[in-house]
Order: structure tokens, then C-alpha cells, then sequence
């Protein structure tokens, strides 16, 4: 569904990637971990260029992308995003958050958004709250409009950048189990997180980022119970 | 307590004309705060945009209008304009006022623009949406809201250096008032009149301004 071939990213003379290979099948849920700096957020961030890969390759259903040709809004707008701060556009309602890019981008009508908009809404809990506006909303509430925001746009693939960590503790679970669903559901997924319980739980892989490569890659059972690099270990040992 | 009776007799003699002249004041003020406003924001965008042209001519227009004297600003346009095309003091004086205006508007615009968190442009293009419907439907409208503070009180400026264009022969407010004062020799009396009318239009303004931030804040704080 969306794959890299040896991306380089650098920001100044900081490469922070060097080489990433990666390929996501569909209905596939990939889990990537790593300690900060690792290149993980910007990795994810490559694939729908909100940063500009340096060299490589970035293939979407089939098809490689040329950042300088391409439409780079259309292809935004078939991969959608979540993102640690949530992002929800103050000014708009809750429903009118999920309608915006429908109406915007997909010219939907607007009764026909609405309509989707409120099962999306329904689906992650929040229907009764699709008239207030986000500021009235805890974190997890937040979070989860962003995700039937993303949905709205019916993306082939979900990134979710930290999407839990800047929540109250108490709030992860709730978030954390939209996205079981989804994965559950079929939604082809690529998920950066520190909710290792998560990872175990729901990603069909687990990849380890270090230092800008990509380290280990396996099922989570193997990752977490075997895994076979000696940073991943160290790594497992410290989020533990 | 002579003179406080003086500036009531004056005041009541006068009223009929002030009043005359606080609407042209008050429509001077309007006219270059629409074009102020548009040329605000014209300007704030070519400042933002990514084009070295659009933003040397932002910046020479900003910084040659915030770096001269709002008179000398209003003379060179009337005298200017006036050779060029056949236009009324009035119409000199709110373009002088509006193109002045337009500086410290864009200034205001660019500030709040560039104030609203990165994180509103990055959800909009992940989205999907293209520059200009993400500044457009998200980060303007938000931006708009920020402004209204700074460019109401870029409105009560307005409002009183709209009594420098009396010098190009606008019958406003302050004009009257220096034709009354001339009339009657009581200068000191009169000029307290038309402070007064001043301060009570920028009380009133103030007050309008007040009630809408706190509409705006009860509805969607």
C-alpha cells in the first residue's frame, strides 16, 4: 500500500534518515518504535510530505510519487494523518472539523458530509458532541474527532504520529482502543507510538529505529520476546 | 467657572455644525479603515509569500510609510494625486489616511498570521488542502479573529489622525473647530468642545469593540 525505498532525509547537515526501506501491506499495522531522535515522527511525516524526502523513493498503491510533478494535495489527501497535538481547527465545530476537507478538497455535498461526519463521529464515540467546539473537549475526545477527521477523508493509509502521548494517562485508553478497531476493521495503519501494550497487542510488525535506520522488523511476539539486536533489547528493557 | 459656562454656550451654539462635521469625520475614518483594511492584507500576504519580489515591494511600502510623518504622507498624496487625476479633498485624505493605514494593518495581519500554529497548516495539508484553502478556511479566519483587538485600536488612531487632513481642506471635525475658534476668539473653550466630541467617539468605539471580543470569546472561547 505505501512503500519507501532508500529514503535519505536530512535537516541541515543532520541526516536523519540514511537509507529506509519499508514496505506496508494492505490492512497491514506497523508499529514503528524507537527513543527520540531515532527518525521515526519524520519518517512518517516523509510519507505524506509534510517533509520532502532527499533521495529515495516513495511508492502510493503502486504508484511512485514525484514530489516535484505530482499533486502533492491529492496525495495527501489519500494518506491521512494524526498528529500528537491533534490539530483540530479551533474555530470549527466538531462536525465541521470532519466535514472541512470532505466539502473542501472532495467538493462532497454538504448534507452527504454531514451525514458521514455524524456516523464517523458516532463510531468514535463523540456524536452527541458534534456541535461543540474542540476547546470544550478533553485530550482524548480531541484526539478521537481527529481521527474520524482523517477518516472522513476515506485515506488508503493512517499515519498516527504519537497520537497518545500527549494525553492525561487516564485518557490513552480510549484513543488507543479507536485504533484497535480500525486495525480491526482492515484500516492499513503505520503508527508511531510508545504504547508498547499497543505494539504487543494490535501491530502485525513491529520495526526499531535507530540512529535514522531501520534495525529489526518482526512480529511483535518475536520483537518483544526475541528480538535480535542488541539495541532493541535495550530498548524493550527501558520502556518496560 | 466663567469659562466652564463658556464652553456650554459654545457648545450649544455649535452643536449643529459639529454634528455635520463628526459625520464626515466619522466617514473619512470608514473609508480609510475599509481601504486600510484591504491593503492590510494584501500587503501581510505578499510579506508571507515565498516571493522575494512580493515581499521587497511589501517591505518598501511598509517601511517608507511607518518612516515618514503622517502629514507629510497626506500633502504628497494630495498634491500628487491631484495633478494626476481631478479628485476632492475628502477622497485624497482618505486615501492618504488608507494607504497609512494599510502599513501598521499588514503589520497587524502578518503578526497574527504567522502566529497561528503551525500545527492548523500542517492538519490542513494532510488533509489534503491546497495553500491557499488552508489559509483561506483555516489559518485566516483564525488569524482575523486575533487581529480584532490590535486593529481596533488601529481604528481609534484612525479615527483621530483623520483631523489631520483639515490641512488639505476637509470640512472634519477639527476643521470646524478651528474655523469656530477663529469666529468667536475663544480658542481654549472651543478646542475643549471638539476634544470633547473626540473622546466621546472613541468611548463609543471602544465600547462597540469591547461588546464584540466578548461575544466572540463567549462563542467559541
Amino acid at each position: 500500500m505505501i512503500t519507501g525505498e532508500d529514503i535519505h532525509k536530512s535537516f541541515g547537515d543532520l541526516e536523519v534518515l540514511k537509507g529506509i526501506d519499508l514496505h506496508v501491506e494492505p490492512q497491514e499495522v506497523v508499529v514503528l518504535v524507537g527513543v527520540s531522535g531515532s527518525g521515526k515522527s519524520t519518517l512518517l511525516r516523509c510519507f505524506n510530505f509534510l517533509e520532502m524526502i532527499n533521495s529515495g523513493k516513495i511508492i502510493i498503491d503502486g504508484k511512485e510519487i514525484n514530489p516535484k510533478k505530482d499533486n502533492l494535495s491529492e496525495i495527501r489527501a489519500e494518506v491521512g494523518m494524526v498528529f500528537q497535538h491533534f490539530n483540530l481547527f479551533p474555530h470549527k465545530t466538531v462536525l465541521e472539523n470532519v466535514m472541512e476537507a470532505p466539502v473542501v478538497v472532495k467538493k462532497e455535498k454538504k448534507e452527504i458530509a454531514q451525514k458521514k461526519g455524524l456516523e464517523l463521529l458516532d463510531k468514535v464515540g463523540l456524536g452527541d458532541k458534534a456541535d461543540v467546539y474542540p476547546s470544550k473537549l478533553s485530550g482524548g475526545q480531541k484526539q478521537r474527532v481527529a481521527i474520524a477527521r482523517a477518516l472522513a477523508m476515506e485515506p488508503k493509509v493512517l499515519l498516527f504520529d504519537e497520537p497518545t502521548s500527549a494525553l492525561d494517562p487516564e485518557l490513552v485508553g480510549e484513543v488507543l482502543q479507536v485504533m484497535k478497531q480500525l486495525a480491526e476493521e482492515g484500516m492499513t495503519m503505520v503508527v508511531v507510538t510508545h504504547e508498547m501494550s499497543f505494539a504487543r497487542e494490535v501491530a502485525d510488525r513491529v520495526i526499531m529505529l535507530d540512529k535514522g535506520r531501520i534495525i529489526e522488523s518482526a512480529d511483535p511476539v518475536t520483537f518483544f520476546e526475541n528480538p535480535s539486536h542488541e539495541r532493541t533489547k535495550q530498548f524493550i528493557q527501558m520502556v518496560k | 467657572m466663567e469659562r466652564i459656562q463658556t464652553i456650554f454656550a459654545i457648545f450649544l451654539d455649535t452643536w449643529p455644525g459639529f454634528l455635520e462635521a463628526v459625520v464626515i469625520t466619522l466617514e473619512l475614518t470608514a473609508v480609510s479603515v475599509v481601504l486600510g483594511t484591504l491593503l492590510g492584507l494584501i500587503f501581510a500576504l505578499m510579506k508571507i509569500s515565498k516571493s522575494k519580489i512580493f515581499q521587497g515591494i511589501a517591505n518598501f511600502y511598509i517601511t517608507v510609510i511607518r518612516g515618514t510623518p503622517l502629514i507629510v504622507q497626506i500633502m504628497f498624496l494630495y498634491f500628487g494625486i491631484t495633478e494626476i487625476v481631478v479628485l476632492d479633498a475628502f477622497w485624497a485624505g482618505s486615501i492618504a489616511l488608507g494607504v497609512h493605514n494599510g502599513a501598521y494593518i499588514a503589520e497587524i495581519f502578518r503578526g497574527a498570521i504567522q502566529g497561528i500554529d503551525y500545527g492548523q497548516t500542517e492538519a490542513s495539508r494532510a488533509l489534503g488542502m491546497t495553500n491557499s484553502q488552508t489559509m483561506r478556511r483555516i489559518v485566516f479566519p483564525q488569524a482575523l479573529r486575533r487581529s480584532i483587538p490590535p486593529l481596533g485600536n488601529q481604528f481609534i488612531i484612525t479615527l483621530k489622525d483623520s483631523s489631520l487632513v483639515y490641512l488639505i481642506g476637509v470640512s472634519e471635525l477639527f476643521a470646524i473647530a478651528t474655523r469656530e475658534a477663529a469666529a468667536s476668539f475663544k480658542q481654549f473653550e472651543t478646542y475643549i468642545v471638539v476634544g470633547a466630541y473626540y473622546l466621546a467617539l472613541v468611548l463609543i468605539f471602544s465600547y462597540l469593540l469591547k461588546w464584540y471580543e466578548n461575544r466572540l470569546d463567549v462563542d467559541k472561547a
